[in-house]
């Protein structure tokens, strides 16, 4: 019995009486203010979905995986997302391992609440065959280093983590369109989830006396401290999470003025995230391998190269793929990094432009002209905004015509895509999903022209 | 290896030294009592390190190693910062930050009586000497020193105390003092109670002054001397 009293953390009487004095002069041990943040560090990892955030001496990591499941009988249309945390032993000897304590199931659903009912993420674009296939996203969260405020940096970690996540592309085969093909990475170029908005948690700290709040609580402030509340906002001033789980009793005066607080942190914060994942994608890009494509001299007008083995495209890009919002009619499979202008991709993407497909030129030469990474920047900044609405027309595209389409993408003149700078990755569900009213006169012009 | 091999050792002395090195070669030496410390071991005719560290001699016959870890491994006679976790009818319980629970008796203090026993509550901070310390059984602690005065150790009111590495307790406690603490007290006045089992308390009049030689102390373990006054220098600059 004493053996195990001997490994834990203790709290003074000297230190949490000085906590508290030294916050009525408005000062916290580390030197902060009281509504100060401590430094953040955004890291990620090379796999896409793997994030690592550190703030102050909590680190703690997040990585996303998905998986084709059946979809829930009430909600057939929709994928699924779920959050797995770990509390890891290492980061604190009150984790004990084995099941997840009170403290864990608790971060977990606050992160959940924050993400599922407000609506961050679009699920009915995980849907691959209605009633039959959709993608279930899976956060896992581990906990690397505890020092306080675990709900913030994990809230961080799976954000940042979903807004770099790839998930395969699918496409509908078969007689009656039934069969779905997942098309591995080094084929097809991974598609990004869509985040309508990123919730932010904002944790405070409440002492003794009502009117101490401090935000962002160190490890010995949260040991200290008498009572709690996480704020989940964005930064549109939405409050999508609270959460305040006992303690002390808190005035109504003082819960508005905390998410007043907190939708000012929200603000940086997505900034900061936004930045960090901006900044991610710009180098991935950069690092994009080139994928060659088999077929060479292709003729725009639809000389149906079966380029059949999609497989002898060398491994493409992974990251070039932002572009694969845009409209493609083909896939093309190399992705170079530099390529048209911004605002070539801007007016690419909002008419869904095929006409900048013309017939290329038979001795097209893969490495020539490049999707260049200010393309693939203006795509990813604009491609929150304009593919949601994208989305919702193309739904009610016609699915039956992604069959059609598996078989023109082939020959998909790869040049077109290229001069229009358009990534890859035409045919897929994502077109059916995609509003693609242009898309499809497009594609009925050049059949017609071919 | 080979090169490492020394009669006397001096060109080891201060050195860093890693596990497997031959610090001494008995051979050579003859009617010498050597005394050996923590991290090294006879092994027939030498003395080899078990332990990563810096090569210590004291004069006049006794070598050890130093490291720096978050860990203590209490040894008597070492003063140490305790947390008192619990109260017995012999003795306190009280937490040093070792691999077990140390027994402070309640007799253990200036003119103690079982009359006078202090009544410490759970958390109570408590500068203590470690009267034994063997390796499996529970230390034991005083607060008094060899000849039975108090001395400064006892209960430690009011304050801030932060934990840190034992490498940064012995350098604290270094003589002359160390210049970080040299710079912060010509400036504001303080006081500390080092605890070589890797706890520091601090005490000033202000809570924003204990804050500020806190980080101060903190921020210079990996510093050397001059980095450490430029430290402290810019930070009373910031302040003041």
């Amino acid at each position: 019995m004493e053996q195990r009293l001997a490994n834990c953390w203790r709290l003074t009487v000297n230190e949490k009486k000085f906590i508290e004095s030294a916050l009525l002069s408005d000062v916290r041990v580390d030197g902060r203010g009281p509504l100060d943040y401590r430094k953040l560090n955004i890291k990620f990892g090379k796999n896409d979905g793997s994030a690592e955030v550190q703030l102050g001496e909590t680190r703690v990591m997040s990585y996303v995986s998905a998986q084709l499941v059946q979809p829930y009988r009430d909600r057939p249309n929709e994928g699924t997302l779920s959050i797995f945390t770990e509390f890891s032993p290492m980061a604190d000897p009150s984790f004990e391992p084995g099941r997840p304590g009170e403290s864990a199931v608790e971060l977990g659903r606050i992160i959940d609440r924050g993400l599922r009912e407000s609506r961050a993420i679009d699920t009915e674009s995980l849907c691959i065959l209605s009633a039959k296939l959709v993608w279930a996203i899976r956060v896992d969260i581990h906990i690397l280093d505890n020092a306080g405020n675990l709900v913030d940096a994990a809230n961080i970690a799976a954000l940042a983590s979903l807004l770099t996540f790839r998930r395969p592309e699918c496409s509908l085969g078969g007689e009656d369109g039934q069969q779905v093909v997942v098309h591995p990475p080094e084929v097809r170029e991974p598609l990004p989830l869509i985040i309508h908005h990123l919730p932010v948690a904002v944790t405070f700290g409440y002492f003794s006396n009502e009117n101490l709040v401090v935000l962002d609580p160190t490890y010995h402030e949260e040991a200290v401290m008498t009572g709690r509340m996480t704020a989940t906002l964005n930064a549109n001033g939405d409050v999508c999470a609270i959460q305040k789980p006992g303690g002390q009793e808190i005035s109504h005066r003082v819960i508005m003025h905390c998410l007043r607080l907190a939708h000012v942190k929200a603000g940086d914060m997505t900034a900061k995230i936004k930045d960090a994942v901006e900044k991610h994608n710009t180098e991935r890009a950069l690092q994009k391998i080139k994928r060659h494509s088999s077929s060479v001299a292709v003729d725009v007008c639809g000389t149906t190269a079966s380029l059949g083995g999609k497989q002898n495209q060398s491994d493409g890009d992974k990251e070039g793929s932002r572009l694969d919002q845009l409209k493609l009619k083909d896939e093309t499979k190399s992705m170079e990094c530099d390529a048209t202008s911004s605002a070539q991709v801007q007016s690419n993407k909002k008419d869904g432009s095929s006409k900048n497909f013309v017939g290329g030129p038979s001795s097209w030469d893969p490495y020539s002209d490049c999707v260049n990474s200010d393309l693939l920047k203006a795509s990813l900044a604009s491609r929150g905004h304009s593919t949601p609405s994208k989305k919702k027309d193309s739904r009610r595209e016609t699915k039956p015509e992604e069959p059609q389409n598996e078989v023109k993408i082939d020959s998909a003149p790869m040049d077109t895509a290229l001069t229009s700078g358009q990534s890859n990755e035409g045919k897929t569900l994502k077109d059916a999903v995609k509003p693609k009213h242009k898309r499809k006169k497009k594609k009925g012009s050049s059949n017609n022209a071919n | 290896m080979e090169s490492k091999l020394s009669g006397s050792a001096t060109n080891l002395v201060d050195q860093l030294v890693y596990p497997g090195d031959v610090v001494l070669d008995l051979s050579s030496m003859t009617n010498q009592t050597i005394k050996l410390g923590g991290g090294l071991r006879q092994d027939s005719d030498v003395i080899s390190v078990m332990k990563a560290g810096r090569l210590r001699f004291s004069k006049p016959n006794k070598y050890w190693v130093e490291s720096s870890q978050k860990r203590y491994v209490p040894h008597a006679e070492d003063s140490v910062l305790g947390i008192v976790v619990d109260s017995r009818s012999d003795n306190f319980l009280v937490d040093i930050k070792g691999p077990a629970i140390a027994f402070l008796p309640v007799l253990a203090f200036e003119g103690g009586t079982r009359r006078n026993i202090p009544k410490f509550e759970v958390g109570a901070l408590l500068y203590v000497r470690v009267v034994k310390a063997n390796p499996g059984m529970n230390p034991e602690l005083s607060c008094t020193d060899a000849s039975g005065k108090a001395g400064e150790f006892g209960a430690l009111k009011e304050g801030y105390m932060f934990e840190c590495s034992t490498g940064l307790s012995r350098m604290l406690l270094s003589s002359p003092t160390c210049p970080v603490l040299d710079t912060l007290g010509k400036k504001l006045s303080f006081e500390i109670a080092v605890g070589l089992n890797g706890r520091v308390w601090v005490n000033a009049s202000s809570p924003s002054t204990t804050i500020i030689v806190a980080n101060a102390l903190i921020n210079s373990e990996p510093l050397s001397g001059v980095q450490q006054k430029i430290m402290a220098e810019k930070l009373l600059q910031r302040v003041q």
